[in-house]
C-alpha cells in the first residue's frame, strides 16, 4: 500500500515534531507539519492529503476556516478525507459545528504525542 | 546492587563531556522544555537529562527531584544506560538484581520504573541520558520507545547544534 500523506496543523513545535518524527521512525504515514493555518493552506495548495489533524484553538475562540476549506473541496484533497481536531475544550455548540463539518474525532487537552499517533493510525485506516 | 560500570572509552568520554561545556551550567529553557514534555507525555513524576561525570550524575534538566541536582554515579541507573546504544528499560527495579537494593529504589525517590535513552554523540561518546522514571512498575511499548527515541533525537540536535 502506498504511504499515506497526512497533515498535522499544530502550533506547539515539540509536540508537532515529535509526532511527525516518531511516525516516520515507525514507518507510519508521512505526516506533513504546519505550525499555523497559513502554513497549512500553503501545503494544501501543493499536496493532496489522505487525512488531517487540525488544532482549532485561536485567541480564545475557534478557527474552523481550514476545516471549511477542506470540506468545501477548495483544496487538492478529497473533501471527504478523515479529519480530527485538537481543542482545549469543547461545548455543545462547538460539537454541533464539528459534527456538521463531518469531523471524525475531537481530541481535548492535554495533547499527547501518543494520542495523536494513535489518531493518525485510525485516520489512515479510514 | 551492581554499581554503574565504566565504559572502555571512559577517558575520551569524560573529555567529550567536559568539552560540551554543560556540567554545572545554569538551567536552560530549551532543555527544561524537553523534560517537561517527556514527563507529561509519559505521565511520570520524574524526567531528567542526566550527564555522567567521573563520580556523579548531574542533571542538566529535571522534573520531579526538587532541589536535588546530582547523585553518586555508582548508584545511578543512567550509568548503566550509557553502556548500551538502545534504550534501557527497567519495568520494575525491585525485581531487577542490579537495582533491587539500590538506595534510589529502597529510599527516596523510590524508583520502580526506568527508561533511559543514551545521549550518544556522533563520535560515539555517551554523555548521559534522557530518562523517565516512575514510582510504580510499568511497561513501555514500541510506540513509547519510539517517542522517547524521538525526544532523544531532538535533544541531541540541541546538544550538537548548540542552538543556544
Amino acid at each position: 500500500m502506498a504511504e499515506q500523506n497526512m497533515l498535522l496543523v499544530e502550533p506547539e513545535t515539540m509536540l508537532r515534531r515529535t509526532v511527525a518524527m516518531t511516525a516516520r521512525s515507525l514507518g507510519m504515514a508521512h505526516i506533513h507539519e504546519a505550525a499555523s493555518v497559513t502554513m497549512a493552506r500553503e501545503l494544501l495548495r501543493h499536496q493532496k492529503f489522505d487525512g488531517a489533524v487540525i488544532a482549532i484553538d485561536a485567541g480564545g475562540g475557534h478557527d474552523l476556516s481550514l476545516l471549511d476549506q477542506l470540506r468545501q473541496g477548495r483544496t487538492l484533497s478529497k473533501a471527504t478525507i478523515p479529519v480530527a481536531v485538537l481543542a482545549e475544550q469543547c461545548d455543545g455548540t462547538l460539537l454541533a459545528a464539528l459534527r456538521e463539518r463531518g469531523v471524525n474525532r475531537v481530541i481535548l487537552k492535554p495533547f499527547r504525542a501518543r494520542t495523536l499517533l494513535d489518531c493518525f493510525s485510525a485516520l489512515a485506516q479510514g | 546492587m551492581i554499581p554503574a560500570p565504566t565504559p572502555e572509552n571512559e577517558a575520551g568520554r569524560i573529555a567529550a563531556l567536559y568539552a560540551a561545556l554543560l556540567l554545572d551550567t545554569p538551567r536552560e529553557e530549551r532543555f527544561d522544555k524537553i523534560v517537561e514534555f517527556a514527563a507529561r507525555e509519559f505521565d511520570v513524576p520524574i524526567a531528567l537529562i542526566s550527564l555522567i561525570d567521573s563520580d556523579r550524575q548531574w542533571f542538566k534538566a529535571a522534573v520531579g527531584l526538587g532541589e536535588v541536582c546530582q547523585t553518586g554515579r555508582d548508584i545511578s541507573f543512567c550509568g548503566h544506560a550509557i553502556m548500551r546504544n538502545d534504550i534501557m528499560v527497567i519495568p520494575d527495579a525491585l525485581q531487577d538484581p542490579r537495582f533491587a537494593d539500590n538506595p534510589l529504589v529502597t529510599d527516596w525517590p523510590h524508583i520502580r520504573f526506568y527508561a533511559g535513552a543514551p545521549l550518544i554523540q556522533r563520535d560515539g561518546y555517551a554523555l548521559g541520558t534522557l530518562c523517565v522514571i516512575d514510582t510504580k512498575p510499568r511497561q513501555f511499548d514500541d510506540v513509547e520507545l519510539a517517542i522517547l527515541s524521538t525526544l532523544r533525537g531532538l535533544l541531541m540536535q540541541e546538544l550538537e547544534g548548540g542552538n543556544g
